[in-house]
């Protein structure tokens, strides 16, 4: 399977591999996601605003339902059957109501062999391209609640605890979506309490490192708590949202939120991200 | 990075010979300041003389109310000796919170003291707890060992041999990290040790300095309380993108407030 999204962790080989393995039966690990290789691939656009699996999707299953047409069409011919007879299930064509049955893989080795194909005008081969263009947006959505605590002396706030409950429509793979909230929600603490870019009076940037830059580490955040509830998204086949955005959204306003509250019972009226040790201290001598 | 002749020496003779043979030469122990340095091309040797194959700069013993570590000793084995745990726990408790497992498996005290980082941890120990610096020709007072920004009592080809840690009444170091790098923001480390109640501390300033007003206070009652309301002057403290001056000023109060409580358990 060539796509033209792009997969930079977020585990488009599994859950791409799945849609296809759904609808074909094949084995998960017999499906090769081919990806961000422009001599294999004819063409994309990568991987941006949460759309792969909203935009690539249905791509992946339209040409999925077109390549097992023609397989269908050429395991009748196998079976010397009706093609409206046959039946995909578990990996295999069958003649319904029968035991006569012959492979995926079979119909394939045969659609690339000399003579394997037939002599009735069938075209050869199992490729199949599918484009989708989306009409219209998803709308995922969320709450999310964020607890801090800020010990006074130094202005360090510590996350305490972090739960979020999202819809994400209908979810391809329930525990790599876990992961996209989790590390979205990471990001977005990242942002609320330490990241900052820093420049000098001559432009220069003074935190061009790992050494200055603070990221968020594991030991920085507590267990991340991620529910979710699923309606179908209407504007695509597959009731997908988008999923990849939605900790990063929410985490830098709970975060923020929870910051400001804290703040604001010690007498601070306003205060902007990033909540560092020495600027939440500052913003205490400063009330 | 340059291109350097790397040798490894056996013997402390052996690595003097070399240095004194060399253009621009450098001692190497565990690397983590000066092959950065390196790479950058911010240090350019033209020598390596790499310490780590001389065997008499490792290990750690008891001698008398002393605890030696030898110059060559691993962060992470000071933090988990069991001699260090049951004499001196503040000073595992120290070397257990340099850097990272990486860093604590590699880096050695005297490569660390040697190279006298601002931020690093060990000085506020040595300095604390009034230890002895032993080199390949003398033995140096921790008071004086420490003299400037990057700078030490140490000549041009002098080696740190060990570090003597008398063993202190109670101690307690804490620490408060660079958010990003774990170097020390400001760490303070509190001591009664047989020559008085001693303060020192590292990161906020050129170099690691006692805060003698806290360590009089002490002496009167050494409680948290006592040194709650001493704010040391920041004229001179670092000031940086992480802490202002007067963050750090007021970190040392509170952090020295809190070793007071850790050595008081």
């Amino acid at each position: 399977m060539f796509v033209g999204t792009h997969n930079h962790g977020q585990g488009h080989e599994t859950a791409f591999a799945q849609l296809v393995s759904e609808r074909t039966g094949l084995d998960l690990d017999n499906i090769e996601v081919v990806f961000g290789d422009t001599r294999r691939v004819q063409r994309g656009l990568g991987t941006f605003g949460s759309r792969s699996a909203v935009v690539c999707g249905p791509a992946i299953t339209l040409a999925c339902e077109r390549v097992i047409d023609k397989a269908r069409n050429l395991a009748a011919h196998m079976l010397e059957a009706a093609t409206s007879d046959i039946e995909l299930k578990d990996g295999h064509f069958t003649v319904a109501g029968t035991d006569h049955r012959v492979a995926f893989s079979a119909v394939a080795k045969n659609a690339y062999s000399a003579g394997g194909f037939g002599e009735d005008g069938r075209e050869p081969g199992l490729d199949e391209t599918a484009f989708h263009d989306p009409q219209g947006f998803t709308f995922p959505f969320g709450a999310h609640i964020a607890e801090v605590e800020i010990d006074p002396a130094t202005g360090v706030t510590q996350l305490i605890s972090y739960t979020a409950v999202d819809d994400l429509g209908v979810e391809i793979n329930p525990m790599i979506v876990e992961g996209q909230i989790h590390g979205g929600v990471v990001q977005g603490v990242g942002q609320a309490l330490m990241e900052r870019l820093c420049h000098d009076d001559t432009g220069q940037l003074v935190t061009g490192s790992f050494m200055d830059y603070t990221m968020p580490r594991a030991a920085a955040l507590p267990l991340i708590t991620s529910e979710r509830i699923a309606t179908r998204a209407q504007s695509n086949p597959l009731g997908a949202k988008g999923a990849g955005e939605a900790g990063t959204f929410a985490a830098p306003a709970a975060a923020g939120n929870a910051v400001m509250d804290a703040l604001a019972s010690a007498g601070v009226t306003h205060f902007d991200m990033p909540a560092t040790p020495l600027r939440v201290w500052q913003a205490l001598q400063a009330r | 990075m340059y291109a350097f002749s790397f040798h490894q020496p056996e013997t402390l003779e052996e690595a003097k010979r070399l240095f004194g043979e060399s253009d621009d030469p450098r001692y190497l122990s565990g690397g983590h300041t000066l092959l950065p340095s390196m790479k950058l091309r911010l240090a350019t040797p033209s020598d390596l003389i790499e310490l780590n194959a001389i065997e008499s700069l490792k290990g750690i013993s008891i001698e008398g109310d002393n605890v030696v570590v030898g110059a060559g000793t691993r962060h992470g084995d000071v933090a988990q000796s069991a001699d260090v745990l049951a004499a001196i726990p503040a000073l595992a408790d120290l070397a257990g919170m340099i850097g990272d497992f990486q860093v604590r498996n590699r880096g050695t005290l005297g490569g660390s003291i040697a190279n006298a980082d601002p931020a690093a941890d060990y000085p506020a120990a040595i300095v604390g707890l009034n230890a002895t610096v032993k080199t390949d020709r003398r033995e140096i007072a921790a008071d004086d060992y420490f003299t400037d920004l990057f700078e030490t009592a140490l000549e041009e080809d002098e080696i740190v041999t060990a570090v003597s840690f008398p063993t202190p009444v109670r101690a307690a170091y804490m620490k408060f990290p660079n958010p990003a790098s774990r170097y020390a923001i400001v760490g303070v480390f509190v001591a009664e040790t047989a020559g008085g109640i001693r303060v020192a501390v590292t990161g906020a300033g050129a170099s690691v300095f006692r805060v003698v007003e806290m360590e009089a206070a002490l002496t009167v009652n050494f409680a948290p309380e006592a040194v709650a309301d001493i704010l040391i002057p920041d004229d001179d403290l670092n000031s940086d993108i992480h802490a202002a001056n007067d963050y750090r000023a007021h970190l040392v109060t509170v952090m020295a407030k809190r070793a007071v409580e850790k050595a008081l358990g």
